[in-house]
């Protein structure tokens, strides 16, 4: 019986420890939840929406991973000291690999998935908060697949029905590959999104600052989808919406908008709180010059472009003197900023153009176009000098306006895309380094590991631009 | 107190158990068996002579049972061992040691929960001794592993001290799962992450250079699933068990060890000068349709480059003084037995303030008051301040192999440093880092043998680490101008990793042909490493680690810090295993051999759908030299055939990765607070499994003259464990850790070794030694494309059909003669000047054909000398950063490496690489210089390595007595002397910074600024008092 006793012994051990091991096996990773946990409630909700908004202001996305990118694909830097990544963007020849790329690639994507998890989790959302919460997600998803089929897919008017491959469109949780959609699917899902968010998004918010999505950066966003797609009615309609809104102003100078809250041009803003969380840092990363010399500079040709208008202030923004033998951009010489992400400047040049492109069939549209670009200019060029006359012909207040797009957005990741809009609408290549507007590498290819993980997935054809 | 209470229980406890088991006409009697090292033999048979009374020694040679108090002579007998008959007249106690008669064949090794004889054991077991293993001075203990195991790939960690080799035991049967061995040291097993510290300074963290090679009697490399099965789910890649010498009965004798020495480097690249490299940068330009003089980086006028011309690689290193201080101590009566173990070492590497010094204690004692019960304690303690430098991508080493160019200059006329242009020299000057490691090992075992042939043991063990990192930038790093205003900071962990186990141990001799062995046992491991939310640092005049004040105000700045709330402790990793065991052990007539082993193993690391997992193994042995029909042939001396099969897993998955991973934000949003989703958790993740089947023939002929072992596996891993391939579009986030369903990766070889006694005389003895192991990997299954796994940042994939880490390249056929451009060719193998990433096809293997080493000794009278000879045949090497340095003179500014002048200079030009151009997008097709990957970079990986190379003196004893040695010897020893090997880039043998254990894997032989291995000289001297 003893015997056995000692025979048991450890079996017997084994079993009590077996008993209080289930405890044991459990080592959930400190601060780590799981889904149920940090979504179970309307706050944890709240919270997960309210992060969002530093993902768009993320170095990756639009704060400023976006906008280098898009200058980098157009006309007016200096790429000759590229190497890498940004060799193979600025030569419209971006292959396969890619890490810039990549990360901005999924930083957008990542944005859209906290998007799709929100909407799936609307049922624990109080009736008073539910639309508000809706129209963000929403919001925010249009937002990135907008962003993200502007540089990985050929231009909206490329081909007539546009069913030409666009990005993968993911309205849905899908924890797996799909295929790209047709660009024109991207595009209505993007424009029944903004719309979608327009009716359910607030008017207003509390603190009077537009630093989370409002109905008004719905509006502002669904002027530039039109824009950009050339539909200029629509484009001017919802521009027209939001200037009349009369709740932004223009700064009164033009170096306020990237600024520390001093702007009143802001239509979506990602704020900005001081060494906490502070967006943009790919802007300033790229561009600063006053710290030493800026990976991006510009070319001989557009810096003599740039400041040969004699009146005009704005070309403070640029020095070849800073760091001698590059000709840099001073706008985003600063520690920190709130960074706009639509801001009235381009909804005033989107009005005034898109004004002048249906003046045939809207004469009102034209002289509000006029009183839009005259407002630009009046601030630019330190006076009504350079004004057009109210009578000026819609060719010219689309031409003017073109000049002060490029301008006023410089470092803002416009110009690319108005290389693309104005290629489509009408074939004309204005890109000053001579490739034709739909040139196959005139868009990003897309990353590797798309393909890796489902072999049909249909790539970009690469190169072919000059 | 409660020590001594727990002693008195179990002194009570003993007794009451003597009395039941005893009876008045017989007598206890006990004691252990050993061979001649001391090592415990099991399973020797005790019998009373004349008598039918007797016992089996268990797991460590003891025996113990009841014998008439008539009975006078005790026969042990073993086979393999000579048959001993000893007077117990008188005696209750009897120790043994006995004489082996067939040479390594009677040796006892070191199983999991274990030990076996030799020619019992039905696994796959390599054993290598402390004497082999400590013949070198080598980074880590690991490193002296080469060429010393078939089927044991070891590449030796780079020239950096501290620096850790790459271990593969048959092979790599995963992809983003670890595949190195499971460590266990004493029977704990440690933690042995390499990437604690990431890829910080381009080094990973070396977890086994804090084990002392001086204090391990053995190593013992369990292959096949007969030996790792019962380690369960972290048995895949093999265990390699590690004992720590312990006392020996025998008067107190001590031990003194030094080595002197010089390190330097094995081979090194060899790069162009200055005015060289002004010239090339001039031809590139005018290559590329310029005009006039190249511009130059860092804006250099010409006249200030051809002034210069810096040998940053002479500035950067200098010869590397080794010297290591080893005191040892041994003392033991039949109750007590002690070793002791003192070690001081300092080991500079050649590259200027780079050096690991260790300081080491250890203290092992077995203490057996009654009989019945042994207390063993096992305590280690090692201190390793590993003197940092940067190197490879982080600079230092690193930046005289790229972008220090010879036309730069450390210093400016007037004496200070340049800043604008590369500069090491200031970076290795005005930055310091050490890494101090301390590991603290210790446990307490508890063996009771409370009746006859039942065996009971407890252990309880801790394994404390204790990390810092400490780095300093001096004020002229920071660019200021008060001494004072260096930054000084530290990033510690510390953790433990808490091991119990219950084993017990039953003996049955079921008849005399019949004998089995029931082991069952438990296990809990709990490890919990911490860490700081952030760095300790602040301007300061000097590096915390410098003295008294330095350190007392680092803990006053910590101590603010987590007061302030500006810090606080957090997880940096914690994972627990608790895992049952069993094995059986069947003996048919000490012919037969069968084992059965199976053990359960749950894991917090595997997901709460899968927390258990069972892996069954068995194998069998047969000694057919036992077998009649052999018996009348003399020349065989010994022969046997095994055979196992047997489920293992691979467990080495991060901790935490099943479970979702949403975390609130650091910062507010708009006065909010923010939470983010950074991972996707997987509650079906689970261990890879590996089908692992083993078979082999260990031979003996010509009186123990020749012996040898062949075997052949085959392991099929499936369930292969994956992070990245995910669509990056699905969630945006990274990669989710999950098992790839219907993915298969077979590693298939052969090993064989083989060692003669050509000459076995008194005076004169020469022996040859060697092995060679050939091992086929082969992902067999898998659906994703080539891109989706690769090795970190280097050109290595998984294809299907091909093996793991293949090198996926455009295919370069070489040069134009007419116009000096590349040719290169497309997927089908037709010629074509324009470069395409869509042209890459498998083009080579970081993994070789076969491994393996010679060794030969020669000894005569009192000389001995001996050499180790290792080698790789097969496979490639790839120079990721071989592209940049033939793009040296292209606007990348790098370093330009003397065999690259071999290029095409003019029409009719036959040479091997193409025209310098001054971008690498010139060459038609290539992107940029970061895609112009082609087999104009891949190199045949063969090599063979004169790695050993020893001379040794020992007096003899007589000429001692007089000094009152018991010994003496004096030894010459040289590692890495010699390298033949075709790679122009320097050392071939490569283990670069790796980013994660999947590049691990993948690369292998994959060349970064990869600074080349050491090579040292040293002298050494033996004295035992």
């Amino acid at each position: 019986m003893k015997r056995s006793l000692f025979i048991f012994l450890p079996v017997i051990a084994a079993i009590i420890l077996a008993s209080g091991c289930k405890k044991f096996l459990e080592k959930p990773p400190q601060g780590q939840l799981t889904e149920e946990e940090a979504l179970k409630d309307e706050a944890g909700i709240l919270t997960f929406l309210n992060g969002e908004y530093t993902l768009i202001g993320d170095a990756d996305f639009l704060g400023g991973r976006v906008q280098s990118i898009s200058d980098m694909l157009a006309d007016q830097l200096n790429g000759s000291r590229f190497t890498g990544d940004f060799a193979e963007i600025f030569k419209r020849q971006n292959s396969i690999f890619g890490g810039t790329r990549d990360a901005l690639y999924k930083k957008g994507y990542r944005i859209i998935n906290v998007a799709n998890i929100v909407l799936n989790k609307l049922s624990l959302i109080s009736d008073a908060n539910k639309n508000n919460v809706k129209g963000q997600a929403l919001f925010c998803r249009a937002l990135a697949h907008f962003e993200l089929v502007r540089i990985f897919a050929q231009p909206w008017g490329y081909t007539s029905d546009n069913a030409h491959n666009g990005i993968p469109l993911r309205t849905e949780i899908v924890v797996g590959s799909i295929q790209r959609a047709s660009v024109k699917e991207v595009y209505d899902q993007v424009i029944a999104d903004l719309k979608e968010a327009e009716t359910l998004l607030p008017d207003a918010l509390a603190a009077g600052k537009y630093y989370t999505a409002t109905k008004w950066a719905a509006k502002a966003y669904l002027a530039k989808v039109y824009f950009q797609m050339n539909d200029f009615a629509n484009a001017y309609s919802y521009a027209d919406q939001v200037i009349a809104s009369n709740k932004f102003t223009l700064d009164n100078t033009y170096d306020k908008r990237y600024s520390p809250g001093m702007s009143t041009e802001g239509i979506f803003t990602i704020a900005n709180e001081v060494n906490r969380y502070m967006p943009g840092a790919e802007l300033r990363g790229n561009y600063r010059s006053d710290k030493g010399i800026p990976t991006l500079n510009f070319t001989d040709q557009f810096y003599n472009y740039a400041i040969s208008r004699a009146a005009d202030v704005r070309k403070v923004w640029y020095s070849n003197t800073l760091q001698s033998g590059y000709n840099v951009l001073t706008k985003y010489n600063k520690d920190y900023f709130d960074l706009p992400i639509a801001h009235l400047t381009e909804i005033k040049l989107i009005r005034a153009e898109s004004g002048a492109e249906i003046a045939s069939s809207n004469a009102s549209a034209l002289s509000t176009a006029i009183t839009d670009i005259n407002s630009i200019l009046t601030r630019a060029y330190g006076g009504t000098s350079n004004n057009l006359a109210s009578n000026a012909s819609a060719a010219l207040v689309i031409s003017t306006t073109r000049t002060e797009r490029e301008l006023e957005l410089i470092g803002e990741g416009s110009r690319y895309n108005e290389i693309k809009r104005i290629g489509a609408r009408s074939g004309t290549n204005i890109d000053r380094r001579g490739s034709v507007w739909n040139c196959n590498g005139f868009i990003l290819q897309f990353p590797k590991s798309e393909q890796d993980a489902f072999s049909a997935f249909i790539m970009n054809p690469e190169g072919g631009c000059f | 107190m409660l020590r001594r209470k727990l002693f008195r229980a179990s002194l009570l406890l003993a007794l009451l158990l003597i009395t039941c088991l005893s009876y008045s006409q017989e007598k206890i009697i006990s004691g252990r068996v050993t061979d001649s090292l001391g090592v415990g033999i099991p399973g020797v048979n005790v019998t009373v002579k004349g008598g039918r009374e007797g016992a089996q020694t268990g797991p460590d040679g003891t025996y113990r049972f009841a014998v008439p108090s008539n009975v006078t002579t005790l026969l042990f007998s073993s086979i393999g061992y000579a048959t001993t008959e000893v007077n117990i007249s008188g005696k209750n106690s009897v120790d043994v040691q006995m004489v082996n008669t067939s040479s390594s064949l009677g040796e006892v090794v070191v199983v999991g929960y274990g030990t076996q004889r030799r020619r019992e054991v039905t696994g796959a077991v390599s054993r290598v001794s402390s004497e082999k293993l400590n013949a070198i001075p080598v980074p880590s203990f690991e490193a002296a592993l080469q060429g010393k195991a078939p089927g044991v790939q070891v590449i030796q960690g780079n020239g950096l001290a501290g620096s850790g080799s790459v271990i593969r035991i048959r092979g790599v049967g995963s992809i983003s799962a670890s595949a190195d061995p499971l460590y266990v040291i004493d029977g704990i097993p440690i933690v042995s992450d390499p990437f604690l510290r990431g890829n910080s300074g381009a080094m990973n963290q070396n977890p086994l250079s804090s084990l002392n090679p001086a204090d391990i009697e053995s190593v013992e490399i369990l292959k096949d699933a007969g030996a790792t099965g019962i380690y369960g789910s972290r048995g895949a890649n093999g265990v390699i068990l590690i004992t720590t010498k312990r006392g020996r009965t025998g008067k107190a004798s001590f031990s003194y060890a030094n080595k002197l020495g010089i390190s330097n480097y094995a081979i090194k690249p060899s790069f162009v000068n200055g005015q060289e490299w002004l010239q090339l940068r001039e031809e590139a330009w005018i290559n590329s349709g310029h005009t006039g003089l190249a511009p130059l980086p860092g804006s250099l006028t010409w006249a200030e480059a051809s002034a210069n011309n810096t040998d940053w690689w002479d500035l950067l290193t200098r010869t590397g003084f080794i010297n290591e201080h080893n005191l040892s101590m041994n003392a033991g009566t039949s109750k007590l037995k002690t070793f002791a173990n003192l070690t001081y070492g300092e080991d500079q590497g050649y590259i200027k303030a780079n050096s690991y010094d260790r300081l080491s204690a250890r203290l092992n004692v077995d203490y057996k008051p009654i009989d019945i019960l042994k207390v063993s304690l096992t305590t280690g303690y090692n201190r390793g301040v590993n003197k940092r430098v940067p190197a490879a991508w982080d600079g230092g080493i690193g930046d005289a192999m790229s972008s220090a160019l010879p036309i730069y200059t450390p210093y400016n006329v007037i004496g200070t440093y340049v800043t604008t242009t590369a500069n090491p020299i200031r970076r290795i000057n005005e930055t310091h880092r050490r890494e101090v490691d301390n590991r603290f090992l210790g446990g307490v075992t508890i063996e009771l043998q409370p009746i006859k042939n039942l065996f009971l043991k407890g252990a309880g063990s801790l394994e404390y680490r204790n990390a810092v990192d400490d780095q300093y930038e001096t004020y002229l790093w920071q660019q200021k101008s008060d001494p004072d205003s260096g930054y000084a900071k530290r990033y510690p962990y510390w953790g433990t990793n808490w091991t119990t186990t219950f084993t017990a141990n039953y003996i049955w001799d079921a008849g005399e042909n019949h004998k089995f062995n029931f082991l069952v046992g438990q296990e809990d491991q709990s490890v919990s490493l911490k860490e700081y939310t952030s760095e300790i640092g602040q301007w300061y005049g000097n590096p915390f680690w410098d003295n008294k004040n330095t350190k007392s105000s680092y803990e006053h700045l910590r101590h603010d810090l987590l007061r302030n709330g500006l810090m606080e402790e957090r997880q940096k990793d914690a994972w627990t295993f608790t895992s049952f065991f069993a094995r059986i052990n069947y003996n048919y007539k000490s012919r037969y051999f069968l084992q059965l082993t199976g053990r359960a193993d749950g894991s917090s690391k595997f997901g709460t759908n899968n927390k258990y997992g069972f892996f069954p193994a068995a194998s069998a042995a047969w000694n057919i030299s036992d077998e009649k029909f052999l018996k009348g042939i003399k020349w065989i001396s010994f022969l046997k055939l095994r055979a196992s099969y047997g489920i293992v897993g691979n467990a080495n998955i991060p901790s935490g990765v099943y479970y979702d991973n949403y975390q609130r934000g650091g910062n507010d949003y708009n006065g909010a607070p923010t939470l983010y989703l950074n991972n996707l958790g997987n509650p079906d993740l689970k261990w890879e499994t590996m089908k692992n089947a083993d078979a082999g023939l260990e031979f003996a002929i010509l009186n123990n003259r020749v012996t040898g072992e062949v075997a052949y596996y085959h392991k099929v891993s499936t369930d292969i464990l994956l992070s990245p391939g995910i669509s990056p579009s699905a969630t945006g986030l990274g990669d989710i850790w999950r098992n790839l369903t219907n993915s298969e990766i077979l590693n298939e070889g052969m090993e064989f070794s083989l060692n003669l006694k050509i000459i076995d005389q008194d005076k004169f003895k020469w022996s040859i030694g060697g092995n060679i192991a050939k091992n086929h990997n082969e992902v067999l299954k898998y659906e994703l494309g080539p891109d989706a796994v690769s090795g970190g940042t280097n050109d290595t994939r998984i294809v299907e059909g091909y093996p793991i880490g293949v090198n996926y390249l455009v295919r370069y056929y070489g040069v134009d003669p007419s116009d000096g451009l590349p040719i290169w060719l497309d997927k089908d193998g037709k010629q074509t000047k324009t470069f395409s990433l869509d042209h890459r096809v498998y083009a080579g293997s970081v993994l070789p054909d076969y491994v393996g080493g010679v060794n030969t000794s020669l000894e005569y009278g009192n000389f001995e000398l001996s050499a180790l000879l290792t080698f790789v045949i097969g496979g490639n090497l790839y120079e990721n950063s071989g592209k940049y340095q033939f793009l040296g003179v292209s606007k990348k500014n790098w370093n330009f490496r003397e065999d690259f002048l071999d290029r095409w200079t003019k029409p009719g030009d036959v040479a091997q690489y193409p025209k310098l151009l001054y971008d690498a997008a010139e060459y038609p097709g290539v992107p940029s210089e970061d895609q112009f990957n082609s087999t104009m970079f891949l190199r045949d990986a063969d090599y063979l390595r004169l790695r050993e190379l020893s001379l040794s003196y020992t007096f003899p004893r007589a000429s001692l007595v007089k000094v009152k040695l018991k010994g003496l010897r004096l030894f010459l020893t040289g590692s890495n002397l010699l390298t033949f090997t075709k790679f122009p880039g320097g050392d071939p043998e490569i283990t670069r910074d790796f980013e994660n254990p999947q590049d691990r894997n993948l690369s292998p032989n994959i060349t970064y600024l990869t600074a080349p291995t050491q090579k040292t000289i040293v002298f050494g001297l033996n004295v035992n008092f």
